[in-house]
């Protein structure tokens, strides 16, 4: 279908349409890009007053450490070619590849094995053939770019960082996982029933998410930390202490995290038509037969949109996992926070701009990867009301 | 490269269950600690860990963690870094173990002066004693002909005379960041004019002649600062001063070892401690020291361990290998050159911090909320402080002080 | 269907909620109505401590917390009714700022000043996010379509960002010397500190707010655009509407309840703003209502929390909150209303 919109464009307009957008992008991208430049340079280069030597990095280059013409060529097409993967061929092969409504577990698993086929060719191969290449082509070879790979080593070697980073994995598995499930039931039940308690349900939902989390936190803290002893009558010995442990942190963000989900899902349900689960049920299917059978199968791009958000709670939760879980065994944006917090010296501080950035990694993957259901997820459930 | 890095990392945390470098015994008990966040603190936990299955926090938020980790049953963690001002929660909620028996049994290296007592009963075991004093650039301070300035007033004269030339960014450096780090700034300033923070029943008395006075020389040191000073905290001072950006600056001793420090510092060898301006009764500064508590609420085992750990910690050894990071008060320190400010401020006679004031903690916060509205220029001196004493009162109200 | 499928669909849900939110919300609310307090004593305690010297000993009549039998300090909790919010709200300062006809004194008067700021900073960021969402969502509309997929990529890098980094690269930028500030000085050739007056700093903490939610309000609008019936739009053409009453009268009716729920999100975001005030470290200058909160719970150096304080401001803070949405709140309600007939 022709899009009436293009061809009466003036070309004016168009054009103001892309010096906008060109002007957003590096708003919206610069941030990001200079704390990843910053994050590669060694101290006096990453804070120096002057962005050139920022970017080149001559006291970088100066140790030796650098990357070469080839590098960032072979480097960047790498990455680029991953990225158009990633947008493309990848969702084609898990729409091909997964079994029948079992779209969600199809991108996770296929979100996985394409993320860490990416990290061996990236990290494992690719650095070791450079510099051979680097070695045979002579000029082409020297270094022009400083850049420098220690502190992300520190952060992740010498901190320990891949310890914080498998309980972010967890927390977010967990709380994902549960959210949706909890959720989609939720969500399926207000969206069929018109009664004045799914009503009342709902506005004490959306109130409670607009509560500051801070005031829910302190309601916790002091259970959390004293849940061995206060336990104690109910459970004996084994009486668990919460505080530091993920998984009552997941339980924590998940419930923080109902009533958007509840909300949203709800409103993808309701544009399923019921008379699908109603013709189910006159075939003599229970209420969950009929949601197991019938809406399943069709909810996946609501349920993937809403995932995602709260994947991003889960992940970019600093207040609640930074109170509840212990400073050596949190997840990594707590992490980060004390990275900051306990930095005495300027190398201290590249070092967690380090970890920053790799916070950010995965993220960026993530939108690479769901850009298209975010989008899609969006229009579908048209998110109204 | 990468691989070859994770296979030693790997090869590392293999055997490093057998390396005990620097510790006398293998420590097989899992234990934690939690403390405040500098050089002298980092060179005393790396030091415990040496004894193996230590984990250390060190977070400069720890005195909000502290009281309820270690009021838990069983304890989130079994060694504690304090100061005199941190440690007063927890021994006033009773959390902390008495330590006359390990120090019988284990502690024989201990100087007497180490040892923290209250009411008879060793309470904690101090390995450092810490202040603030002045630090100046010698070069800039040699190259005007100026004097090395003993007052607040002379400060602020050698300020004028080196901002009229380019040489630094800005002549003064203050560690006056909102909250905790500008009530500090206030209690050095009003103690060293000789004021008295409370009146009978921890009323309190800060909105006089002293208090205006003490918030007047404030000011007019700001004025030399770089205009973010109520952004700046210790950490932003030193590379401030390491980047050679400011000239002068009353800053923690713990501080003073990083100026020398080659791979940060560009004015190694320049900066000059000495003590801190004087005030009108005694230095605009407070005594502090820091220690080592352990949790009340732990197995005998853990505490045997835990103190036998922080022993190998705050050894000999740990010191010869960080002597300028802090002033010591362990056996085989040398004062150096970094200490040298810090003794001349106790010479002069600084107060130590009036951390058994109960009303202390209240004012303090009260004092860093309530001391920005002065310096920006919202409220006058007596405004501030008349509504800083309100603030504080209704906060030690509510704390049943009052 | 019935009340027993009803509530077995909803029942996990409601009960994570119910534990986790609604009864540490209704602990609150009864704090916030009672002062906790230790019992204090008097004793002589000799205290004895280093100096840089040798070691001190002092003697000194101390007020000190009892500790009871168990271990513990003793407590009492007596209910004071509305004191605390009397000693939140500060109601004499406030009369006494009427009086003397000053605006400047009234909001000097800490809830008042973060109630000042947390306003303003939500009505103020609220046009800009729809405004700039409306337009990149427009902008995106507007382009080649084999671009699209990139752009939005890159629009999208704000919003999913980690918002404690998100405000930390753009404090990076600002402060002391940083990138942007030497690039402003050298354009504009004077000294600038961004961070040396609230007016600079409020307005960096708004950037990062729009630079961070902009993006949200962008591609729900933007998916909202692919959903306008396009012969409305051809209809409206043909009948001569020319591109601005096409836009005022077809496409923003379409986007209105996008609109709604994005305005509906961010003012509960923006309401509870935090982040940017520990980001931009803006307390000498500005405070939010939830930062005011998050203090009173912040122990002093001696250990005593404003925990009765704390609750107090934070039922002031969801008042607020609910008069913010009771318009929002409305609207959803007849519109359910309307479902059901």
């Amino acid at each position: 279908m022709k899009d009436i919109n293009l061809i009466r464009q003036p070309i004016g307009l168009r054009l103001s349409s892309y010096f906008f957008l060109i002007f957003w992008c590096i708003v919206a991208a610069f941030p990001i890009f200079w704390i990843t430049v910053i994050s590669v340079k060694l101290p006096i280069d990453a804070f120096n007053s002057n962005p050139l030597n920022v970017i080149f990095g001559p006291e970088t280059l100066s140790k030796g450490k650098g990357l070469s013409l080839i590098d960032i060529t072979i480097g960047l097409s790498i990455i680029i070619f991953t990225a158009k993967l990633t947008t493309g061929w990848l969702g084609r092969m898990v729409n091909k590849y997964s079994p029948n409504g079992y779209l969600g577990f199809g991108w996770i698993i296929g979100a996985m094995a394409f993320g860490l086929s990416f990290i061996i060719i990236f990290f494992g191969i690719m650095p070791s053939v450079l510099s051979l290449l680097n070695d045979i082509s002579g000029p082409l070879g020297n270094n022009i770019l400083g850049f420098s790979t220690e502190h992300y080593s520190t952060v992740w070697f010498e901190k320990n960082f891949i310890k914080n980073f498998q309980n972010s994995i967890m927390v977010t598995t967990g709380v994902v996982t549960i959210s949706l499930t909890f959720g989609t039931l939720a969500g399926y039940g207000l969206a069929r029933s018109g009664s004045n308690l799914a009503f009342w349900i709902l506005i004490i939902a959306l109130i409670f998410r607009a509560l500051p989390h801070s005031v829910l936190v302190t309601g916790y803290l002091p259970f959390f930390i004293n849940s061995a002893e206060i336990l104690r009558p109910i459970f004996g010995e084994s009486a668990p202490t919460l505080y530091g442990m993920p998984w009552a942190t997941v339980a924590v963000l998940v419930a923080i995290n109902q009533p958007f989900t509840i909300w949203m899902l709800r409103s993808f349900f309701q544009k399923i038509p019921s008379e699908l689960d109603e013709a189910a049920r006159v075939d003599g299917c229970s209420h969950f037969q009929a949601f197991r059978r019938v809406i399943m199968p069709v909810m996946w791009p609501g349920v993937i949109t809403t995932g995602l958000f709260s994947f991003l709670l889960a992940y970019n939760d600093f207040l609640v996992t930074s109170m509840l879980l212990e400073a050596q065994n949190t997840t990594m944006v707590p992490a980060i926070a004390s990275m900051f917090n306990m930095e005495t010296t300027t190398t201290d501080q590249v070092v967690a701009v380090a970890a920053a950035v790799s916070i950010v990694v995965p993220l960026f993957f993530l939108v690479l990867f769901f850009q298209r259901q975010i989008v899609s997820g969006l229009t579908a459930g048209a998110v109204k009301g | 490269m990468i691989i070859k890095k994770i296979a030693t990392t790997i090869a590392i945390s293999l055997i490093s269950s057998s390396v005990w470098a620097g510790c006398a015994f293998e420590n097989n008990i899992e234990l934690k600690s939690l403390s405040n966040s500098f050089d002298a603190m980092k060179a005393v936990t790396e030091s415990m860990a040496e004894c193996g299955n230590v984990t250390s926090v060190l977070d400069v938020d720890f005195k909000d963690k502290q009281p309820e980790a270690f009021a838990a049953n069983p304890s989130l963690y079994q060694i504690g870094g304090v100061s005199n001002g941190t440690m007063v929660p927890l021994l006033n909620a009773g959390t902390i173990r008495p330590l006359d028996d390990l120090v019988a049994k284990y502690g024989s290296q201990l100087k007497p002066s180490q040892l923290i007592k209250v009411n008879g009963e060793i309470m904690a075991i101090a390995m450092m004693v810490n202040n603030q004093h002045l630090m100046y650039r010698e070069d800039v301070l040699k190259e005007f002909r100026l004097e090395v300035p003993t007052t607040h007033a002379e400060m602020v004269a050698a300020a004028a005379t080196i901002a009229k030339y380019n040489v630094v960014d800005y002549p003064i450096g203050g560690t006056y960041k909102a909250g905790w780090n500008l009530g500090e700034e206030f209690v050095n300033n009003y103690l060293g004019n000789g004021g008295e923070f409370f009146g009978e029943g921890n009323a309190p008395s800060i909105n006089n002649a002293t208090g205006v006075a003490t918030l007047n020389t404030m000011k007019s040191l700001t004025e030399y600062m770089d205009p973010e000073y109520l952004v700046s905290d210790s950490t932003y001072v030193q590379q401030q001063f390491q980047q050679g950006k400011i000239a002068m600056a009353t800053l923690w001793a713990t501080r003073a070892g990083a100026m020398d420090n080659a791979e940060e510092s560009q004015v190694v060898g320049k900066v000059i401690m000495a003590s801190a301006p004087m005030g009108t009764a005694r230095p605009a500064s407070t005594n502090w020291w820091d220690g080592i508590v352990f949790a009340k609420n732990m197995t005998d085992e853990q505490a045997d361990a835990a103190f036998r750990v922080a022993m190998e910690g705050i050894d000999t050894e740990m010191v010869l290998a960080n002597n300028d990071d802090a002033v010591w008060l362990i056996d085989g320190y040398v004062a150096g050159s970094a200490a040298a400010g810090a003794i001349a401020t106790a010479d002069n006679g600084a107060a130590p911090y009036p951390s058994s004031s109960p009303g202390m903690g209240a004012m303090h916060t009260a004092l860093g909320n309530g001391i920005a509205a002065f310096l920006t220029g919202e409220k006058d001196a007596a405004t501030a402080l008349a509504d800083i004493e309100a603030a504080y009162t209704i906060a030690a109200t509510e704390a049943g002080l009052m | 269907m019935n009340q027993k499928t009803f509530f077995a669909f909803i029942g996990p849900s409601v009960l994570m909620m119910v534990i986790f939110i609604a009864l540490p919300l209704a602990t609150v609310l009864k704090q916030s109505f009672y002062v906790t307090q230790p019992v204090y004593q008097t004793l002589e305690v000799e205290t004895c401590t280093p100096n840089f010297t040798g070691q001190v000993c002092v003697k000194e009549i101390k007020t000190i917390p009892t500790i009871g039998d168990n271990g513990k300090v003793i407590t009492q909790t007596s209910f004071v009714g509305l004191v605390n919010y009397q000693n939140v709200l500060e109601l004499p300062r406030v009369i006494k700022a009427f009086a003397n006809n000053s605006w400047q004194q009234f909001i000097s008067i800490d809830f008042w000043k973060a109630l000042r700021f947390t306003l303003s900073f939500t009505l103020i960021t609220l046009p800009l996010v729809l405004f700039f969402g409306l337009v990149i969502a427009l902008c995106i509309n507007n382009v080649a379509k084999s671009i699209r997929g990139p752009v939005i990529f890159v629009s999208l890098l704000p919003m999913i960002i980690t918002p404690v980094i998100g405000a930390l690269s753009i404090r990076w930028l600002f402060i002391g010397d940083g990138i942007l500030t030497s690039f402003l000085e050298w354009w504009l050739v004077r000294d600038i500190s961004m961070f040396a007056q609230a007016w600079t700093i409020e307005l960096m903490m708004m950037f990062y707010r729009v630079w961070h939610v902009a993006p949200f309000a962008a591609i729900v609008f933007y998916a909202g655009l692919q959903t306008v019936n396009q012969d409305t739009v051809e209809s409206a053409i043909i009948d001569g509407a020319s591109r601005w009453q096409k836009l005022r009268y077809v496409i923003l009716p379409h986007l209105m309840p996008l609109i709604v729920f994005v305005t509906l999100i961010h003012l509960m975001d923006a309401y509870r703003v935090f982040e940017e005030v520990v980001g931009f470290s803006s307390q000498a200058h500005v405070i939010s209502l939830q930062w005011l909160t998050y203090d009173f719970l912040t122990s002093d150096l001696m250990g005593n929390r404003s925990i009765g304080r704390a609750s107090a401001s934070s039922m002031l803070t969801m008042i607020g909150i609910v008069l913010l949405l009771i318009p929002v709140l409305r609207g959803v309600w007849i519109d359910y209303k309307g479902k059901r007939l």
